[in-house]
């Protein structure tokens, strides 16, 4: 019914390493031991001199892949809709930021772009100029082969008016270069322990973003056709190889009989300490591969 | 590289001429995971010991130039990249004496993807640290 998942690493599972005891070798080093064939980055924090690196950079990276035999997959990229105080981003200056972006990804061999567009409520709503500025690139886009997919992130679930907004945009403009980014912390539905959140205990969002917002798994399916690319967001592992947050038992067959064969890249996100998440990672990828492989010796069984 | 903590050991130390200190710097690593343009940091308030600082006199040196609050948030097409080392510029006549402090700072970020009403948020470091010369 469908293909094998692809399996890879964003570098932003090693955040708190990265810099401090990590280098981007290192990266690469962890990342292609776990058996990965895609690495992942964001592109202010992993491109050096981002977002013109120097040609010596550029060597850096390619000899990476090259060595490691990784490809690029997604780059992750934001449009600060908000740089300035007193008003936001033109639909223009959206476009610039989006095109600045899509020609270091290209570039640097990425296929996938997620950009992060700034919010105007509570609500998440994304910047209204998100749709005037991608139009503008999509263009580029194609002619890069690159598809452009924002993030579906906790707290904003699978129904939500913003995943309406961009699937409308997919229907109405008919382009290959725009899709959606799954991040799987949607799934979330048993609290995070002693993890610290930038977000101030008593707001309206720590609740969600402590305890998940539990989206089933089975919503997937719905949105399926729109998802080009999945960030296999993650929590904690713990010693028996179980995820104590994410009901990946349930993710995986519906990712399965969604037919998706895309990339299940970690990211890891636990506790905000070094020399954690190089181990949490590996885990994860025996985890996610045994249910696969469970799924389909099911598959082949029935 | 960085040393993992926000406030780094290294770059704690007074400044001014040696005989009127004028105040204290504050070396930071990179107050976010990602790269960003210095408008969307909103000024760091400081302690040193129990004495706060707010953000608006603090001043952040990067690059070799400095920023008061003002020059930060016109600082649209200035980068703190991963790896750049930014210096807070504590106003202290006299400055601090040499021995071991408590510091405090709360770097304010603002991240446009985030609820306006979460715009900015303190990323928060605390240590003890060492200032070696008077």
């Amino acid at each position: 019914m469908s293909g094998q998942f692809k399996y890879g690493v964003s570098l932003y599972s090693y955040t708190e390493d990265f810099g401090s005891i990590m280098t981007l070798e290192d990266g690469f080093d962890h990342a292609a031991d776990t058996g990965a064939t895609g690495i992942e980055i964001l592109g202010e924090t992993h491109v050096e001199c981002y977002p013109e690196p120097s040609k010596e950079w550029l060597d850096t990276w390619f000899g990476l892949l090259d060595r490691y035999q990784l490809e690029p997959t997604n780059m992750c990229s934001w449009v600060d809709t908000k740089l300035r105080l007193g008003r936001q981003l033109t639909v223009e200056e959206g476009a610039g930021e989006l095109e600045r972006d899509l020609r270091l990804a290209h570039r640097l061999g990425f296929k996938f772009l997620r950009p992060k567009f700034g919010v105007i409520d509570a609500q998440l709503t994304p910047d209204p100029i998100w749709s005037g500025a991608v139009e503008r690139v999509l263009d580029l886009a194609n002619k890069f082969d690159i598809v452009i997919c924002p993030e579906i992130h906790s707290p904003t679930p699978i129904r939500h008016p913003a995943v309406e907004g961009y699937i409308d945009f997919i229907e109405r403009t008919g382009t290959p270069n725009f899709r959606l980014l799954i991040d799987t912390g949607i799934f979330q539905n048993r609290p995070l322990k002693g993890w610290q959140h930038e977000v101030p205990e008593g707001d309206s969002d720590h609740a969600k973003l402590i305890n998940g917002i539990a989206v089933d798994p089975e919503e997937f399916l719905d949105i399926a056709k729109y998802v080009a690319f999945i960030q296999a967001k993650f929590h904690y592992i713990n010693d028996d190889l179980q995820c104590e947050n994410i009901p990946w038992d349930k993710v995986i067959p519906v990712l399965k009989r969604a037919g998706y064969s895309g990339y299940l890249s970690s990211e890891y996100e636990g506790a905000r300490e070094p020399w954690v998440a190089i181990d949490q990672v590996r885990r994860q990828h025996v985890m996610m591969r045994q249910l696969e492989a469970q799924y389909d010796a099911a598959l082949a069984d029935a | 590289m960085y040393e993992y903590q926000l406030i780094q050991a290294t770059g704690f130390r007074n400044y001014g001429p040696e005989d009127a200190r004028e105040g204290v710097e504050v070396r930071l690593r990179l107050p976010n995971y990602r790269g960003m343009r210095l408008s969307l940091l909103d000024g760091v308030d400081v302690t040193l010991d129990d004495e706060f600082f707010s953000y608006e006199i603090t001043k952040l040196r990067l690059h070799g130039e400095v920023y008061d609050l003002d020059a930060m948030r016109d600082a649209t097409t200035v980068r703190w990249a991963m790896g750049d080392f930014g210096s807070v510029l504590v106003p202290k006549a006299g400055g601090l004496a040499p021995g071991i402090h408590r510091v405090k700072v709360a770097a304010r970020v603002r991240s446009p993807y985030f609820p306006p009403h979460l715009q900015p948020l303190p990323v928060n470091g605390e240590r003890l640290a060492t200032i070696v010369l008077p």
